[in-house]
C-alpha cells in the first residue's frame, strides 16, 4: 500500500490576523509536509499539523472522563472566584462554549489580547473609529501610511495579498498606482521602500498626530518645528489621496508605544473623512483572537476583561488579563493553547489551581490540575474564525480526528451544571 | 409541559385578524406545536379567561444580530454597565440560561429574552452585509426564544452594480438569488442604492434617483428596478425591502415618492418610512411631508410599509447608510464608528438621543404617528422603531399606547417642541385610536403576511403555535410590556410574566434556484476583486430547512 497523500484546498491559516483563506496544505500519512504559498509564519503554525494528545491530572495520565469530573469539582467548588482564560486558537464555537462556563461559574473572562490590544479597543469605545475590511484597502488604498510597523515580519503576506501589490478595482496598477508613506517611530520602522519617510523622536510621537490632524482639519500650524515638518508634508500626502489607508500595529509586543498612539489615530482618521476618504487598518495576531473579543461582546456586551461575579458581565477594564488571577481568584480555566503566556503569568499559574483544555494543553509551562489535549482550531478543527478586520472565515481542518475543543469544553459545561444543581438542593 | 403536549386556551378573546376573528371568545387548541382544529375532551387547558388573545408578535424590520450591532455594542459599555440583565431563572430541567446587558444594544440572550417577554417571536435583522452572514448566523444561534432570518444588503453591490451597468439583468436575478441561498437570507435588502458606494468612491452621496454612480452607467433608479424585478421574478415570500435615497434629509419625500413610482405597480416595502417623509430643504424649514407619502401609499396596494417611529430617548444609529452616519457624527459630535465592506456595503454607527424639546425629533415623532394615524389599510403600513434606530423594540408597548389612546398621545405632544410643527396632521388634531385588532394586524398578523411567513402571525389550523396572552389593564403599556403568558411553537416560554422557558428559535431562510451558468464569471469576479475565496463565501451548515419560494 503506498503512503495516502493529500492536497487540501483552500485551507484558512490562523498564523497571523491575516487569515489567509487561500492556503494550499498538502498531507502525507496524516502528517503535513507542504503549505503553499510560501509563508515562514504559516510553515510553523502549520508545523507537521502533530499535537500531543494526553490528558493529565496533576501531570499524570488520567482518563477523560476523570478529568473532567475532578475539572468540575475545582471549578464549582471555586465558583465565583474562578478565571476564564480565552487563550488562542479556539474556534469561535468553542470560545462561546468557554463563555458560557463563565457565566455559569460566575467568572471573571479575559482573552490573549486583552493585555497588548487595549489600548486601542478602549480608544475605539471613546470615539468609535473608520475602518475598512481588508479587500476594501487592496480595491481602493492608492495611499498607505505604515506608522511604526513593518508588517513583513508579523503579518507576512499583509502587504502582497491585501494592502499593497495587488490590483484592485479602483487602483489597476497596483503597487504602482499606490503611494506608501512609511513613518519611523524611534526603533519602530515602517517598510522600505516608501515614496515618503518621516523619522520620529518617540517623545514626538503624539505632538505629530495632532499636527496632522490640525492640517487635515484645515489648521495649518505654522511655523513647525523641524520635528514636526515631516508630519506636516505625510498629512498633505494623506489629504491628496483618494482613499487613505493608516496601517498600526495594534497588539505591540516588543516596544511599548505611547498609550495615546491609537487614540490619536483613530482621531486622524476620522478626520481624514471630511476632505477625503480614509480607514485605520489594525493589525492583529491569529489564533482567532479577535473572534475572541466578537464573541465576548455579543454574549457580554463588553470586547474583554468581564466579570460574571454579580451573576451579570460587569466591565473591569482597569483589571486585565492573567495579572487578575491574583486576589481572589481560586481557580482557573485556560481554554486554548497557553504556549504564548509569559513567564509571570505561568509563575502565577503555577499557584492557583488551574484546568487547561486545548491544544497542547499538556505542554504548558506549569503543572495544571488538570490538562486536557485537544485539536487546534483550522489544523483539526472546524467552526468560523476571525480576521483582523473582523470578518468571520471557515475553518477547513486539513487533518482531523483528534479531540475536539469545543466539544470538550461542552462535555465540561454539562458536568459543571450538573454539580452546581446538586450542590443547591 | 413539552412542545408535543396538547393543550387548549380557553375562555381568552381571541385576535385572529388573518381569520376574520375580532374578540371573539373561543378556545385555541395546540398540538405538537401548532395550531389545531380541535382536541379531544380532556386535553389540559391554560384558563385565558378575560384576557386577550393574539398570535406570537413579528418583527419586520430590526436590528440585533448582526456585525454591525456588535460593533454598536462595543461603543456603548456605559449603557451595558446601567443595564445589567441577570439570567432569568428557567424552570428546572432546562438549559440555563444566560445573563447579558441592555441598553438600546442588548447583548444576544437578553435580546432573545426581552423579545419574549414582550410576546415577540419572530424578528428579522434588516441589515447583513453578504461577507458578514456567517456572523450573523452565529449571533442567532445565541438569540433564544425568536424565529429568526436576515436581510441581505445588495443595493450597492458591485457585481449587482457591474450587471445592471452591462446591461444583464437576469444575471443580476440569478446573482440575487445565488446570494440569498448562499448566505442563508430571506429577503433582498436596498439601503440608499448607489450611495454607499458613492461614499466609499467619494462622490459622498448620491442626490436623486438618476444620479450616475461614481460616473458609470448605474443609477439609484436602475438599482430599485433590478432589484425589485428580481425580487418579484424569484417569487421571494417578501418582495425587496426598501430604505431609499436621502435618508433623513430635510425636503426627502420628493426622493421617497419618486422612489415608490419608479416602482409602480411592483411589489415592494418600503421601510422606516418616518425618515423619508421630510418637506422643507432649499432653504425652507423642516417639515411633515406625512400626508402626502401616506397619501400615495393608501392609493397603491402594491406598497407597503414600516413606519420606523422615532421615541423620545436614547437610541443607536445602525445603518450601512455610510454617508448618513458622517452627517450624523459631524453635527451631533458623538462618538461614530464606519466601516467600509468590500464590494458590498458600509456601515455606520451613532449614538443618539431624541428630546422632545428638540424641534427635528419633535417633528420626527410626529411624522411616524401621522404616518400610522392616515394609513387606510393596517395590513400594510407595519409597527416598527427600526430598532435601535428610532428607539428599542422595547418601547413599542409605549407605543401601541400612542396609537390606541389619544388622550395619552395629546399630553405626550404638549411636552414636544412645536417649533417645526406647522403644518402637521397631529397638531391639527387626529382623532384616530387604534382598535385592538387593528394593533394585533400591525403587530403580528400584517408583517406576517407581508413576509409570506404563512405559519405566521394568525391562529388558524397548522400556524405555528406561538401566541401570546395579555391580561387586560387600562394602562395599555404595562399590558402590551409584561404579557402573562407567552407559547412558541406551543411550549410555554413565558408564564405569569416570567420567563421559564428559553427554546432555540429557527432559522428562517430562503433558497432560491438560479441558473448555475452565472457562477463562472461570479468566480472570475471573487478571483480578481474579493479577499475571500470563492468556495469559502457561502455559509456552510445552515440550520432548518428554507422556507419554500413561488
Ligand atoms: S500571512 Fe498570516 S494568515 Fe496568511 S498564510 Fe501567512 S501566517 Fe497564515
Ligand atoms: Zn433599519
Amino acid at each position: 500500500m503506498t503512503a495516502s497523500r493529500a492536497k487540501v484546498e483552500p485551507v484558512t491559516c490562523l498564523g497571523c490576523g491575516c487569515v489567509c483563506d487561500d492556503v494550499n496544505v498538502q498531507v502525507s500519512d496524516g502528517r503535513i509536509v507542504a503549505v503553499t504559498p510560501e509563508c515562514p509564519v504559516a510553515r510553523t503554525w502549520f508545523g507537521d499539523g502533530s499535537v500531543p494528545e494526553r490528558v493529565l491530572r496533576d501531570g499524570a495520565a488520567a482518563e477523560l472522563s476523570d478529568a473532567l469530573t475532578e475539572a468540575a469539582a475545582l471549578l464549582t467548588h471555586s465558583a465565583g472566584r474562578v478565571l476564564v482564560y480565552l487563550a488562542p486558537e479556539l474556534s469561535t464555537q468553542a470560545q462561546r462554549t468557554a463563555l458560557a462556563l463563565a457565566d455559569l461559574l460566575r467568572a471573571r473572562v479575559d482573552s490573549a489580547t486583552s493585555e497588548p490590544a487595549a489600548a486601542g479597543l478602549l480608544a475605539a469605545q471613546r470615539r468609535g473609529r473608520a475602518t475598512a475590511t481588508l479587500g476594501e484597502i487592496r480595491n481602493r488604498a492608492d495611499v498607505l501610511l505604515f506608522w511604526g510597523v513593518d508588517p513583513t515580519t508579523r503579518y507576512p503576506r499583509y502587504l502582497s495579498r491585501y494592502a499593497l501589490d495587488p490590483e484592485g478595482s479602483h487602483v489597476p496598477g497596483g503597487r504602482r498606482g499606490r503611494k506608501v508613506i512609511s513613518v519611523h517611530v524611534g526603533e519602530a520602522r515602517g517598510p522600505a521602500g516608501a515614496e515618503l519617510e518621516v523619522t520620529l523622536d518617540p517623545a514626538d510621537e503624539i505632538g505629530a498626530l495632532s499636527v496632522m490632524r490640525a492640517t487635515v482639519l484645515g489648521n495649518a500650524l505654522d511655523p513647525l518645528p523641524p520635528a514636526l515638518q515631516g508630519a506636516a508634508r505625510a498629512a498633505g500626502e494623506l489629504l491628496s489621496a483618494r482613499y487613505a489607508v493608516l496601517v498600526h500595529e495594534a497588539e505591540p509586543s516588543r516596544l511599548t508605544p505611547d498609550p495615546f498612539r491609537a487614540e490619536g489615530l483613530i482621531a486622524l482618521v476620522q478626520a481624514l473623512n471630511g476632505p477625503t476618504r480614509a480607514a485605520l487598518s489594525s493589525l492583529r495576531a491569529g489564533g482567532n483572537r479577535s473572534g475572541a473579543e466578537s464573541v465576548l461582546t455579543w454574549q457580554t456586551g463588553y470586547p474583554l476583561a468581564v466579570d460574571f461575579a454579580a451573576g451579570f458581565p460587569r466591565y473591569t477594564p482597569s483589571t486585565r488579563g492573567l495579572a487578575s488571577a491574583g486576589a481572589g481568584v481560586t481557580a482557573v480555566l485556560i481554554a486554548g493553547n497557553t504556549a504564548g503566556l509569559g513567564a509571570d503569568a505561568s509563575a502565577t499559574l503555577g499557584r492557583v489551581p488551574t484546568v487547561v483544555i486545548g491544544p497542547r494543553a499538556s505542554e504548558a509551562p506549569f503543572t495544571a490540575r488538570v490538562a486536557i489535549d485537544t485539536g487546534v482550531a483550522g489544523i483539526h478543527e472546524a467552526g468560523i474564525a476571525y480576521r483582523m478586520d473582523e470578518m468571520p472565515l471557515p475553518l477547513r481542518p486539513p487533518l482531523s480526528g483528534r479531540r475536539s475543543a469545543a466539544g470538550t469544553l461542552e462535555a465540561l459545561l454539562t458536568v459543571v451544571h450538573q454539580r452546581l444543581r446538586e450542590r443547591s438542593t | 409541559m413539552s412542545s408535543r403536549d396538547a393543550l387548549r386556551i380557553t375562555g381568552g378573546s381571541v385576535h385572529d385578524p388573518a381569520n376574520g376573528v375580532d374578540g371573539e371568545v373561543r378556545d385555541v387548541c395546540i398540538e405538537d406545536g401548532r395550531i389545531v382544529e380541535r382536541l379531544p375532551q380532556g386535553a389540559p387547558t391554560l384558563d385565558a379567561n378575560g384576557m386577550v388573545v393574539m398570535p406570537g408578535g413579528v418583527d419586520i424590520h430590526s436590528h440585533f444580530a448582526s456585525s454591525s450591532c456588535n460593533h454598536a455594542r462595543r461603543l456603548i459599555p456605559d449603557e451595558h454597565a446601567a443595564n445589567p440583565a441577570l439570567a432569568p431563572e428557567l424552570l428546572d430541567g432546562e438549559t440555563p440560561a444566560r445573563s447579558g446587558t441592555g441598553g438600546t444594544v442588548p447583548s444576544t440572550f437578553t435580546t432573545g429574552y426581552r423579545y419574549a417577554g414582550l410576546g415577540y417571536t419572530t424578528a428579522f435583522d434588516a441589515a447583513v452585509a453578504p461577507l458578514t452572514a456567517r456572523h450573523s448566523h452565529a449571533e442567532l444561534d445565541d438569540t433564544p426564544c425568536v424565529d429568526g432570518g436576515i436581510f441581505v444588503l445588495m443595493g450597492n453591490d458591485e457585481y449587482l452594480l457591474r450587471q445592471i451597468e452591462a446591461g444583464e439583468r437576469d444575471r443580476a436575478r440569478d446573482y440575487a438569488a445565488w446570494l440569498l441561498q448562499s448566505t442563508g437570507g430571506y429577503a433582498v435588502k436596498i439601503v440608499n442604492p448607489g450611495g454607499v458606494e458613492a461614499w466609499k468612491g467619494g462622490q459622498r452621496n448620491v442626490t436623486g434617483l438618476d444620479d450616475a454612480i461614481g460616473g458609470r452607467k448605474v443609477t439609484p433608479r436602475s438599482i430599485l428596478e433590478t432589484l425589485a424585478d428580481a425580487a418579484n421574478a424569484l417569487r421571494l415570500p417578501h418582495p425587496v425591502h426598501i430604505h431609499a435615497n436621502n435618508l433623513g434629509v430635510a425636503g426627502n419625500a420628493a426622493t421617497t415618492l419618486a422612489s415608490m413610482e419608479a416602482l409602480a405597480g411592483r411589489r415592494a416595502h418600503f421601510t422606516h418610512l418616518q425618515f423619508h417623509c421630510y418637506g422643507g430643504g432649499n432653504g425652507q424649514p423642516w417639515s411633515s411631508a406625512a400626508s402626502k407619502v401616506i397619501e400615495y401609499v393608501n392609493a397603491h396596494p402594491e406598497v407597503s410599509t414600516d413606519v420606523g417611529q422615532v421615541m423620545f430617548g436614547p437610541a443607536m444609529t445602525i445603518t450601512a447608510d455610510a454617508p448618513v452616519e458622517y452627517l450624523l457624527h459631524k453635527s451631533s459630535g458623538r462618538r461614530w464608528t464606519n466601516i467600509d465592506i468590500e464590494l458590498e456595503t458600509g456601515c455606520g454607527i451613532v449614538p443618539l438621543t431624541y428630546k422632545d424639546k428638540a424641534a427635528v425629533s419633535a417633528l420626527q415623532w410626529a411624522i411616524g404617528l401621522e404616518l400610522f394615524l392616515l394609513s387606510q389599510d393596517p395590513w400594510r403600513v407595519v409597527l416598527s422603531t427600526d430598532h435601535p434606530n428610532g428607539g428599542s423594540f422595547l418601547s413599542y408597548p409605549a407605543l401601541i399606547q400612542l396609537l390606541m389612546d389619544r388622550s395619552v398621545r395629546d399630553e405626550r405632544l404638549k411636552l414636544a417642541n412645536p417649533r417645526l410643527l406647522a403644518g402637521s396632521a397631529l397638531a391639527d388634531g387626529l382623532a384616530r385610536e387604534y382598535s385592538l385588532n387593528e394593533i394585533a394586524i400591525i403587530t403580528r398578523a400584517g408583517p406576517a403576511r407581508l413576509l409570506g411567513l404563512t405559519r405566521k402571525g394568525h391562529l388558524g389550523p397548522g400556524a405555528d403555535a406561538d401566541v401570546t396572552i395579555y391580561s387586560r389593564e387600562t394602562d395599555l403599556a404595562k399590558m402590551f410590556a409584561t404579557p402573562r403568558y407567552v407559547l412558541k411553537q406551543g411550549a410555554l416560554i413565558v408564564e405569569e410574566g416570567q420567563l421559564r422557558r428559553a427554546l432555540r428559535g429557527r432559522r428562517l431562510r430562503v433558497a432560491p434556484g438560479y441558473d448555475p451558468a452565472v457562477l463562472p464569471g461570479l468566480k472570475r469576479h471573487f478571483d480578481a476583486f474579493s479577499s475571500v475565496c470563492f468556495a469559502n463565501y457561502p455559509v456552510q451548515n445552515l440550520p432548518g430547512d428554507p422556507v419554500p419560494v413561488g
